[in-house]
């Protein structure tokens, strides 16, 4: 089981993640039009890419946008549950001592210590997240069955993931179990709303063109949302 | 019934049926034909194929549903947090669905639908800035209206503007004779008081070509005539076209594109025919966003630029007073607390904040001039923009959304609210009508008019002395 799921399984949810959402972002460049988005996309100047890349990263930032500062109690929620589910996957010693040996790459790993607390505050965060979703009716209102799946898809490989690295006694069945669910994050990823992983970065930046060019970029107007 | 006598998928195209449409009185008619209408989901199965691309697409699917836009939307708040008017909830469960559905929608859910365009979003496009994925549902629900518009489910007052455009390349029926005429009219009643005045019509090569909003023409010829006497003391050469004089587009509310390709390329064509070095627009918002920043894609512009560089009234008049064109008597300086409306139309979406609080440094005294909370691109709607004032049938739901703007002057303590925007003077207006809450609210140029000073060559002279 163990060898299938860090064999051919591992490279198929590689290829999907990566090809599917590959595909995804070319399809939403392709489907950009100038005359229906009202959008100079042909004729984009310096000031409108500085844009582009303003309104990523002021929202990569904790805080770093307007609408963070509005909800710092959601902005903190996010940012932790994000935290975990990116920079642990990359940076967790397993994860990397695994990278080593499959492919004979490695990268510095963060102290398990760490990884550790990232992951407990982000399944925290996602747990408070889906609270949220019931608690306020004007999310209640808009919540579907879809939202609750990608958050249990999100959460399920950072659980049995810290489950493994913690119950020596199962260690098997654990590590297993968080293989697969993470591949099935992967496989999911192209298909569902974590496509936003690939296409929050055409959004922003699309939105980040359309204010540096045509809504008050060339009126010299910097907004940093 | 497919089509009703007033209430159908064609446009108006001649004065007879804009006149026939305007007999209905208040719609009645038209909105008990629109129950009627059929829906032709072919049609909007195409539309949708047609110009629903991946911008459109991607917003719709990517919502994270977060709810992060629900406290940016002023019509949320001012409706008691009805969860019903969460931006992401209205536009999912109306374009969204649509699309979901691939245009296979009945009768009823286009009438929701017309609602929830235009009784519910203003088109304002503050919840696109609160957005962690940078989804505009402002931009989305000016999509919507125009595939509502094609359907024929569109607000009687609207259909209505359409209509004007397209017959006379103006939102009221006013003729370019009548225009001409108004203009010659203006000139000569300022004649006594302004020796010199004129209103150059159709000069070829002039700085300026200053273009208007037709209710000026129509309601408040003096509003031209402010005009004139400003660039008048300023010394611009400037001139007005015979022919698309008209900045405005009714038709952009209304989602009709095809009207607002007319409109706009009925100005650029006056652009090109007087090739004069700037065009300046008058205090209207919605006019500047047409004409200006939504415009050159309408005319097939792929740059985004009109044939000239374009200007907000307001970028003249902070120009002007920098560069000493208008210089302002200090002992005319407004000296009350004094507040200004900040529209969405050349503010959020075309970066004006700054100069108009440029103005502001001129006009008023030092430490009288106060901040309405949220300001500059963050402001909130007056209330009445993207056609919400004209709109009889929506007129309660306005009403209320004049809520959010009355709460913001009161808490300023202001008694005076400059608006240089129709459609926000429009709503100020409506909303001391409706809460008597003992303010007044002004363009720029009465204001400009009383406190600016007037070199000596332009007085008239004292025949007696």
């Amino acid at each position: 089981m163990y060898d299938f799921l860090t064999g051919p399984m591992l490279w198929l949810s590689l290829a999907v993640f990566f090809g599917g959402l590959a595909a995804r972002v070319v399809w939403y460049v392709k489907g950009l039009r100038w005359n229906l988005d009202r959008v100079p996309y042909g004729h984009l100047t310096s000031t409108g890419w500085l844009w582009a890349l303003k309104s990523v990263i002021f929202w990569l930032i904790p805080f770093g946008s307007r609408s963070w500062r509005t909800k710092p109690g959601f902005a903190a929620l996010f940012f932790l549950l994000h935290f975990g589910l990116v920079l642990v996957p990359l940076f967790y010693t397993g994860h990397t001592m695994f990278l080593k040996q499959w492919l004979g790459v490695s990268w510095p790993a963060m102290p398990a210590g760490l990884a550790d607390a990232l992951t407990i505050l982000a399944i925290c965060a996602g747990v408070l997240m889906l609270l949220r979703r019931y608690a306020l009716p004007e999310i209640r209102i808009i919540t579907g069955p879809q939202d609750l799946a990608v958050m249990a898809l999100s959460l399920a490989p950072l659980v049995t993931g810290y489950v493994a690295a913690h119950q020596p006694e199962n260690y098997a069945f654990w590590i297993n179990a968080h293989i697969l669910t993470g591949e099935i994050l992967l496989l999911a990823a192209p298909f569902t709303k974590l496509a936003h992983v690939a296409l929050f970065f055409c959004s922003r930046m699309q939105l980040g063109l359309d204010y540096g060019t045509k809504r008050g970029g060339r009126k010299g107007r910097g907004l940093a949302w | 019934m497919p089509e009703g006598k007033y209430c159908n998928t064609t446009p108006i195209g001649t004065e007879e049926a804009l006149k026939e449409l305007l007999s209905d009185s208040r719609g009645t008619q038209y909105y008990e034909e629109m129950e009627q209408l059929d829906v032709d989901t072919d049609k909007l199965a195409a539309a949708l194929k047609n110009t629903c691309k991946s911008r459109t697409r991607t917003w719709l699917s990517m919502c994270a549903r977060c709810g992060l836009c629900a406290d940016s939307c002023f019509l949320y708040r001012v409706n008691d947090c009805d969860p019903t008017q969460v931006p992401s909830y209205k536009i999912q469960t109306t374009l969204g669905e649509m699309v979901r559905k691939n245009g296979k929608v009945d009768n009823e859910f286009m009438r929701h639908c017309m609602e929830v365009a235009w009784a519910q979003c203003t088109c304002c496009n503050r919840c696109g800035q609160f957005c962690p994925h940078g989804i505009d549902m402002g931009v989305m629900f000016s999509y919507l209206r125009g595939l509502l518009y094609a359907q024929g489910f569109v607000p009687w007052e609207l259909k209505i503007g359409a209509g004007m455009h397209r017959v006379y390349r103006a939102q009221m029926d006013v003729t370019n004779e009548d225009w001409v005429e108004t203009c010659e009219w203006m000139a000569e009643e300022q004649e006594e008081e302004w020796p010199g005045l004129t209103i150059p019509v159709d000069k070829e090569g002039a700085d300026i070509m200053y273009t208007c909003n037709a209710r000026e023409p129509k309601h408040y010829p003096e509003d031209i005539a402010e005009a004139a006497i400003l660039f008048h003391i300023a010394g611009e050469n400037w001139t007005v076209p015979s022919e698309g004089w008209e900045q405005t587009s009714l038709a952009m509310f209304a989602g009709d594109w095809e009207a607002c390709t007319m409109q706009v390329k009925s100005v650029y064509s006056a652009m090109e025919r007087l090739r004069p070095r700037r065009m300046v627009g008058t205090e209207c918002g919605h006019a500047h966003r047409a004409t200006v920043v939504e415009g050159p894609y309408w005319a097939g512009r792929p740059d985004g630029k009109p044939p000239v560089e374009c200007l907000h009234y307001v970028e003249w008049v902070a120009e002007a007073l920098r560069t000493g064109k208008l210089k302002i008597d200090p002992a005319k300086r407004i000296k009350e607390p004094v507040t200004l409306q900040d529209s969405c139309n050349y503010v959020r979406n075309n970066g004006l904040a700054m100069v108009t609080r440029e103005i502001m440094s001129y006009i008023v005294e030092p430490g009288y001039f106060i901040e309405m909370t949220p300001n500059k691109e963050y402001n909130y709607c007056c209330g009445g923009g993207g056609g919400f004032n004209g709109i009889g049938r929506f007129r309660p739901q306005r009403n209320k959304a004049l809520r959010t703007k009355r709460d913001q002057i009161l808490a300023t303590g202001a008694k005076l609210v400059i608006a240089p925007c129709h459609n926000c003077w429009d709503a100020i207006r409506d909303l001391e009508e409706e809460y008597e809450i003992g303010i007044r609210w002004s363009f720029l140029k009465p204001l400009l008019i009383s406190m600016v000073e007037v070199p000596e060559h332009l007085k008239p002279k004292e025949e007696e002395e």
